[in-house]
């Protein structure tokens, strides 16, 4: 196994090692034309070193704000991001629906100066791209535009940031789409089964909230509801900026200054996340669903953290093996290619850093197939704990992490997303090399250890969506006792 | 709708990408690779055209050290007889189980089982025929038994598992109505290890595995479109529009159809189009040409050229009256109206893609404005013209409905709507708007190196001519107001109209 180097440059030289067959040895074929390919071929294949440099992101303090910055001549286009700490997740369930109407208000809901009709034939003659999303912990929003209209777009994004009206006839047309959203949630199969696992699971907690109509109760969604929300997310002191794209740093500082100034002081420091409790007991839940199709999910705790340790490493590609890595990876290999039982099939380890995470595994398929397809799926988990991957496996695992690390620094504008991402949540900013240091630390023997700890089948939380007559309620009923969850 | 392997992928109309511009990723550059797009030329694109007809379109972009590669065949469900509909579709499932050498410790043993499980699938199939589900089981339970015991001589995934160590990117393809799509991104030093791989599953693909695979293949059609309302809403609605055209044959296939295929239908199908004379090669990223075009002749260039498939002869004709659809299924309401309109090099194709931006374009368009913001009827109204581009499409209008809205009152509104486009075409402000974001787009597209590379790809397997792409920019900053206003006269009528609606099934909530 060859595996890259590393030498620290002023930014960071990456070194992917010449390789040399990439594949095992077996007997070789002939082929039938002269085509120069096979195994042969491909097993004489050697590779060059990949050298490259990490590009240099720089940090320029404009009106007291750490602004990342990374030029990128190649278009006349750029991008700016802002990333807020502070989300939906923070606070009280009566405010959960203004929370996480935040970001679609400040789109489309004006601003002191501009009725949202004028936003809106701004946005669209300027052709700029916008976006506002929310997560339970942060608000992120993104300005793309043509060079050209770099500062005009600023100007009006910085005022839909910084002086949001909050127009009450967008306020209810928002409302209107969202009790749309409640009442299509039965229509998908695989959202109703993740959003119900997540209830299961996490219960009272932000993980398990689904928007209902009491959260989009008038009274929950007056312009002052979305006005103190607003204020205690988007203002300097949870702000987080990033720049790509084609400007130069001294314009740049012109350009964000008016903007930034104009941002609040945040009133008082966000409260801190609640820690769920996690469901722990083992579960067969249905929800009874007349389809061709059942969905599956299954999940339990996990208190494995994302840190620099070698448990946290050996969990990632211990999934990776598991069912996170595509085709490679044994769920899918079981469940998929051995017995055509699924189009898709993966597991899922989560590592929040400050609380317990999940890990699970979900998979569709015909009716008569969910019985056999959830054994295999726990069978597959559990031979994880019972024996070690091979070193074919953990080599094919580590081997794409590093031979692709490339990947993170092809686009300017993910390497500063990343940056970002770091800096907002206190994460060290060299993670990424010791994340690809850490996986090529990763052992066989790490990994089984990982999931013998951490893997408990009997507190697994199993919900099937699907039609019970076709499933076979008895034979579903021999995981053990069935609960009927009624949704609306 | 295009179906892929492992998730939906890119949708690039030679038209709509324009106005709804591929990818996110910015990429770095020399001014001479893309230099000439900032002053409105094209990039620099070289095609080299193989002995044995496969075309190769290079860009190198230097930037971080990695290469977009895109191969498309001109082969797609419009080439499917009836009765076969999903063939292409799954052959693109099986061009990823590997080679003659790759995936196999004993090939010849192999394909001993495959012979005796073909058999058993003629005669499956004419235990279906005959009503015997007695022996149709008994064949089935066979072929279960015997691909069992060929899995013992297949190493498992090993296509997949090779790209994968070479740290592989986005490994997957997509099957749509006119083309079969395989992608992948490397490091810039395994360049010659994609040559070799591809070049071997051209060549000599092995269809292993192939009943448990297609097994697969109709668990993505109850995911894409049985158990899925708007799937479902969809292929019926393409096929009451589309009468005699394949556009109204679903590329996933038909679930009958789909357990009638065996592994020889298939292999036909491979044979008769998969030559490299019905190829494209589309190579965008940080490389050496000169070495990538001696891969290319290295390892692509020794295929021997194939059969060129036929022509699509099927043509629809001319609809004379108004079709409506209405399915029952336990959902919330959705709804979708079509009208038959030109292929996309069609001198009206740039015009309708300006009546779509201006109808359905974001919140300034007119549709959004009536039916989602001023009447609130409508939690989205989107627009598109498919479901391919070399053959006269269907405009199509999606609307999500509110609960509190009728269907007929969304109908009204979009009639009513169309009706005063078609007096008095869109005000210059709307147009100059449209203009506007194409011009964004223009740049914007070319932002992702794969995104460029599928572009090219697609123009030239296509219409046979990468430019084609860049070239619709012009056409549509020459439409007008007028040529948007008759457009909406010559196509947006009643009787040229196929409406679907899906309702709520009697007795569900």
């Amino acid at each position: 196994m060859n595996r890259p180097g590393i030498r620290a440059v002023a930014g960071f030289i990456f070194v992917a090692a010449a390789s040399h067959g990439v594949i095992p040895a077996i007997a070789a074929s002939q082929t039938t034309t002269g085509v120069r390919s096979g195994r042969a071929a491909i097993e004489a294949l050697r590779f060059e070193p990949l050298d490259f440099e990490q590009p240099d992101v720089r940090h320029v303090e404009v009106a007291g704000i750490d602004v990342l910055h990374l030029e990128d001549r190649s278009l006349p286009l750029v991008t700016v991001r802002a990333y807020f700490r502070g989300g939906y997740g923070l606070f009280p369930r009566d405010t959960y629906a203004a929370a996480m109407g935040l970001p679609a208000l400040l789109r489309y809901g004006g601003t002191e100066s501009r009725s949202a009709s004028e936003v809106d034939e701004e946005i669209a003659y300027h052709a700029y791209q916008l976006s506002f999303g929310s997560a339970g912990g942060s608000v992120t929003s993104t300005l793309n535009t043509l060079t050209e209209h770099l500062a005009t777009g600023l100007s009006l994004w910085g005022d839909m940031l910084v002086n949001p009206a909050f127009d009450p006839t967008e306020i209810g047309a928002w409302r209107t789409r969202q009790l749309e959203g409640v009442a299509r949630r039965l229509d998908d199969p695989a959202r109703l089964a993740y959003s119900e696992l997540n209830r299961l699971l996490f219960g009272d907690h932000p993980v398990g909230w689904e928007m209902d109509e009491q959260d989009l109760s008038t009274d929950r969604l007056e312009q002052d509801d979305f006005r103190t929300i607003h204020a205690r997310i988007i203002c300097r002191d949870n702000l987080v900026l990033g720049v790509t794209g084609d400007v130069a740093q001294d314009e740049l500082e012109s350009l964000l200054r008016p903007f930034l100034e104009s941002l609040r002081s945040c009133p008082e420091p966000l409260p801190a996340a609640p820690i769920p409790e996690i469901r722990r007991a083992s579960g067969i839940f249905l929800i009874e669903k007349e389809l061709d199709q059942a969905v599956i999910a299954m999940a339990h705790p996990s208190d494995v953290r994302l840190r620099d340790d070698p448990e946290y490493f050996s969990a990632m590609i211990g999934n990776a093996i598991l069912g996170g890595g595509g085709f490679s990876s044994r769920l899918l290999g079981r469940v998929r290619t051995e017995e055509g039982y699924a189009y898709s099939a993966a597991s899922l380890w989560t590592t929040p850093r400050r609380h317990e995470g999940l890990i699970g595994a979900t998979t569709r398929t015909r009716p008569d197939n969910v019985v056999p397809a959830i054994e295999i799926v726990l069978e597959t988990m559990s031979g994880l704990t019972l024996e070690e991957p091979t070193a074919d496996e953990l080599e094919t695992t580590v081997s794409q992490i590093v031979n692709g690390f490339v990947f993170n620094f092809d686009s300017p504008s993910s390497v500063v997303a990343r940056s970002m991402y770091f800096l907002a949540q206190d994460m060290p900013e060299d993670w990424l090399e010791r994340y690809w240091s850490g996986v090529q630390s990763v052992t066989p023997a790490g990994i089984q250890s990982v999931f013998a700890e951490h893997l408990r089948p009997e507190e697994m939380t199993i919900l099937v969506v699907g039609d019970p007559d076709r499933i076979g309620r008895n034979a579903l009923a021999t995981l053990g006792p069935v609960t009927t969850i009624e949704v609306r | 709708m295009r179906v892929g392997r492992r998730k939906p992928a890119l949708t690039l109309l030679v038209v709509a990408a324009l106005l709804s511009p591929v990818g996110a990723k910015a990429q770095s550059q020399t001014p001479a690779a893309l230099g000439a797009i900032r002053d409105g030329g094209l990039p620099h694109v070289e095609k080299l055209v193989l002995d044995n007809g496969l075309r190769v379109l290079l860009l190198p972009r230097p930037g971080a050290p990695t290469v977009s590669f895109v191969m498309q065949y001109a082969i797609g469900g419009v080439h499917e007889k009836p009765g076969e509909t999903g063939v292409a579709h799954l052959l693109e499932h099986m061009l990823f189980k590997g080679s003659e050498s790759i995936g196999t410790t004993d090939i010849e043993a192999e394909r001993a089982l495959f012979e005796q499980m073909d058999r058993l699938h003629d005669a499956a199939v004419a235990a279906a025929d005959a009503d015997d589900r007695v022996e149709m089981e008994r064949a089935r339970m066979e072929i279960d038994r015997l691909e069992d015991e060929a899995r013992s001589l297949v190493v498992s995934n090993e296509f997949d598992r090779i790209l994968s160590r070479a740290g592989a990117q986005g490994l997957n393809a997509t099957t749509s109505s006119e083309s079969t799509t395989y992608f992948v991104e490397l490091p810039a030093n395994r360049i010659e290890l994609f040559f070799a791989l591809e070049a071997d599953r051209m060549a000599h693909p092995v269809f292993r595995e192939f009943y448990s695979e297609r097994d697969v293949v109709m668990e993505e059609r109850r995911m894409r479109v049985d158990a899925s309302p708007g799937g479902t809403l969809y292929e019926r609605h393409m096929a009451a529009a589309f009468r005699e055209h394949p556009y109204g044959q679903p590329v996933v296939g038909l679930m009958t159809d789909l357990e009638r295929l065996g592994r020889r239908d298939v292999e036909r199908y491979y044979r008769n189009y998969y030559g490299p004379n019905n190829a494209v090669l589309a190579v965008v990223g940080s490389f050496d040409r000169d070495q990538v075009e001696t891969f290319a002749r290295r390892y692509l260039g020794p295929i021997p050229a194939g059969l060129q498939p036929p022509e699509v002869e099927a043509a629809e004709p001319p609809q004379t009256s108004e079709r409506r659809v209405v399915i029952q299924w336990d959902a919330e309401p959705a709804m979708r109206i079509g009208w038959h309109v030109t292929d996309a090099l069609h001198e009206d194709a740039a015009a309708i893609a300006m009546l779509s931006a201006v109808l359905t374009g974001g919140r300034t368009s007119r549709l959004y404005r009536r039916l989602v913001t001023r009447d609130q009827i409508a939690a989205s109204v989107f627009s598109a013209t498919g479901p391919g581009s070399r053959f006269p499409q269907l405009f199509q209008i999606d609307v999500t409905p509110v609960q509190t809205s009728s269907t007929v009152d969304i109908e009204d509104a979009i009639y009513d709507e169309i009706h005063r486009l078609q007096e008095h075409g869109p005000d210059p402000v709307e147009v100059e708007r449209v203009r506007n974001q194409i011009e964004a787009g223009r740049v914007r597209r070319l932002q992702s190196n794969l995104g460029l590379a599928f572009q090219l790809a697609d123009a030239e397997s296509l219409f046979g001519d990468w430019k084609t792409t860049f070239n619709s920019t012009d056409r549509l900053r020459a439409v007008s107001a007028t040529n948007v206003r008759d457009v909406a006269r010559r196509y947006l009528t009643r009787a040229n109209r196929t409406v679907a609606i899906l309702q709520r099934s009697t007795g569900a909530r």
